[in-house]
């Protein structure tokens, strides 16, 4: 394993050009994670076409970079704008924006910085060990039955999570799996729901709709709280925690490194629930739980903690078994799938140098946030009093420019600000666009392991059954819709 | 009616009939595949009658609980500030902010994005509540630029140029200019 990563490390700064990429993407991540209204999926989505030009290598390690850098970055706009850069930053917004009104956001900043360094670099190691062999199991123990059970786990898991309730958690993913179907069917070829529109029989790109869901959707919710006048700026305050305050937390720290590794190995939602798991074990834990929510430092410590903890994890179902277990590392697989590669198990053997220099990049990238996190925040948190009227125009007009480039399509143009519009619709009625979005992607994945899974067993459904991990794949994905159907006829907890 | 509103219906509706389009358009292409017995409708199908249990069942639920979120649901904090569109001005505001980028999509071909650029710049900021004039024009410039320096000099990425004189000329000449600042080195 250490060959390999200094092999990894030499191939990652023996490289100007992969340097320079490097750099860009742990700067670039922490920027647009910082951004409020933008976040490092809006950065992923905006660069994903580009990455064409790029060595597969240098692609999927420029997405890895920003998945690590952009966690953190979220946390600095959960914190001051009470605006969660991504869904994993959303526990860190429950005591860093009190500590924030209390004129103490340096300090949960400082705590943010440090621990999403601790908890990355920790995952980052952990899943240099456990990747690999995990992907050999995989060759011998998983076919397309195993994959389509993962991917309705993965489904199930995702549903109960973003939306306001399990049925809109679920609507969320049918949207999801229903924009998927359009295009070509997976197996015969045939076109299928293109309106007699000639450019659908493609399908619908995936670029333009994270581009619309997640970017455009964005700016349109910040044109709301401007028409409505509910737009916040932040108070920003420099001072950062002591190593002294920081030590008294470090069973937290701990804590949350195990709770977010093994919750961000849950293909669909990994990282989300990590952050949420590890801040309801802090509270759980905590002899002052009256305290959280009002302005704990240990809320954010646990949040952050579990959120980066959960990136090294979220990696090992996309690079050992090929499932996405996120937005942006649904994007992973676009840039495989650009460079004719396809991510799995079989990866290690026949790109093994890309592997290495991209669990390098993660684990040199966590570092850095650590490095230059405490210098470069500061330079953010000045970038933040740019007025958003004049970061939307900027951003709009780099997310056409990329929704067009991939294909060369207006269409992907109109087609990313429809999917702005029904996004910003769908947050506002309490849907998940994380759900849609991986519906979206697992729902190919998931139709064509169907497909061959049912022509390998001669259509037997019974045998899915009969296989021991597909079976415990499929009881946990119902059990999972199941629980939060019983859930959902518990009395409301928000009464609006 | 229990705690259900006009909103939850309309809401239902819209899914619903988005279901039956889905279902009835997928007679178009009911066609067999000799080596997948299930065909290319099965899938989508499956999709559609799931789509329509969970869009009763959160009709139910919104009979039972109103738009109250559900118990233990993780990652319903961004819960949307509630934006009141009563005042006129508001909402036209935001339909403004909504349509804005949906026409100059549609201007992309014919006119191009080299001419449409800097009011598409310009409109957003006004949108976005931006009223002096001097900082629309200095922020339009500087983002035109940004725009023009990294996509077409430093990528060379091919824009649409739009398709109706003048446009079409303006583009062309944009594009003779890079080609003479290329030469430059």
């Amino acid at each position: 394993m250490i060959e390999n990563f200094l092999a990894g490390s030499s191939a990652l700064f023996g490289d100007p050009v992969t340097i320079a990429i490097f750099v860009f993407g742990v700067i670039g991540g922490m920027l647009f994670g910082a951004i409020p209204g933008v976040s490092m999926l809006t950065l992923a989505a905006i660069l994903l076409p580009f990455t064409a030009g790029l060595t597969p290598a240098q692609g999927v390690m420029l997405f890895a970079v920003i998945y690590c850098t952009g966690t953190y970055g979220g946390a600095i706009t959960a914190i001051l704008f009470n605006i969660p850069g991504a869904p994993e930053n959303a526990p860190t917004a429950f005591d860093g924006y009190p500590m924030t009104q209390q004129g103490k956001s340096g300090k949960a900043v400082g705590a943010a910085v440090l621990c999403s360094a601790i908890g990355g670099v920790a995952s980052a190691l952990i899943m240099m060990a456990a990747t690999e062999p995990l992907a050999q199991w995989a060759i011998r123990n998983i076919g397309p039955p195993e994959i389509f059970a993962l991917v309705f786990f993965g489904l199930a898991v995702a549903s109960s999570v973003g939306a306001r309730t399990i049925w809109k958690g679920w609507m969320s993913v049918l949207i999801g799996l229903l924009i998927a179907t359009i295009g070509q069917d997976p197996v015969g070829g045939i076109n299928r729901y293109n309106f007699g529109v000639g450019d659908l029989a493609a399908g619908i790109a995936f670029v333009p709709a994270i581009l619309g869901f997640f970017a455009v959707s964005e700016i349109f919710v910040q044109a709301e709280r401007k028409a409505g006048g509910t737009y916040k700026a932040p108070k920003v305050s420099m001072s950062f925690p002591t190593f002294l305050e920081l030590w008294m937390h470090k069973f937290a720290v701990l804590r949350s490194i195990l709770v977010g590794f093994f919750c961000g190995i849950l293909p669909g939602i990994g990282a989300t629930l990590a952050a949420f798991m590890g801040y309801g074990e802090a509270v759980r834990w905590s002899k002052d739980k009256e305290s959280f929510g009002k302005g704990n430092l240990e809320g954010v410590i646990s949040s952050e903690t579990a959120n980066n903890a959960a990136t090294g994890a979220a990696m090992i179902p996309l690079l050992a078994l090929g499932l996405p277990g996120g937005a942006l590392t649904a994007m992973m697989v676009a840039v495989f799938q650009m460079h004719d590669l396809q991510p799995g198990p079989l990866v290690f053997y026949t790109s093994p140098d890309l592997i290495w220099v991209v669990f390098a990049a993660m684990f040199y990238a966590n570092l850095s946030i650590l490095i230059i996190g405490l210098v470069e925040t500061k330079t953010i948190l000045n970038l933040l009093k740019i007025p958003f009227q004049f970061l939307a125009p900027l951003i709009l007009m780099l997310a056409t420019i990329g929704a067009y480039i991939s294909r060369g399509l207006v269409l992907d143009v109109m087609v990313m600000f429809i999917a702005g519009i029904l996004g910003y619709l769908l947050r506002r009625s309490g849907f998940s666009i994380p759900g849609i979005v991986l519906g979206l992607i697992l729902g190919q994945i998931g139709e064509q392991n169907f497909a061959q899974g049912m022509q390998m067993v001669h259509y037997d459904l019974g045998t899915y059954f009969s296989r021991p991990i597909c079976a415990i794949l499929i009881a946990a994905g119902f059990i999972t819709l199941l629980a939060n159907i019983y859930r959902a006829f518990a009395p409301a907890a928000q009464p609006r | 009616m229990g705690r259900l509103k006009r909103a939850h219906i309309i809401e239902a509706a819209i899914w619903l009939t988005i279901a039956a389009v889905f279902f009835g358009y997928s007679f178009e292409f009911n066609q067999p595949i000799e080596i997948y017995k299930f065909g290319a409708t099965a899938w989508p199908r499956v999709v559609v009658a799931v789509l329509v249990i969970a869009t009763l069942g959160n009709l139910y639920y919104s009979y039972r609980y109103g738009s109250s979120a559900q118990q233990g649901r993780i990652g319903v904090t961004n819960q949307e500030d509630e934006t009141d569109f009563s005042d006129p001005s508001t909402l036209i505001k935001m339909i403004a902010v909504l349509f804005t980028p949906f026409i100059f999509a549609w201007l992309l071909k014919p006119v191009g994005i080299y001419f449409s650029a800097p009011f598409f710049i310009a409109a957003i900021m006004w949108l976005f509540g931006e009223r002096r004039i001097k900082a629309i024009l200095i922020m339009t410039a500087v983002i035109y630029v940004i725009f023009l320096g990294l996509f077409l000099v430093v990528l060379n990425a091919p824009l649409p140029q739009g398709n109706t004189s003048p446009f079409y000329d303006y583009s062309a000449w944009i594009l003779k200019m890079n080609t003479q600042l290329q030469n430059l080195w």
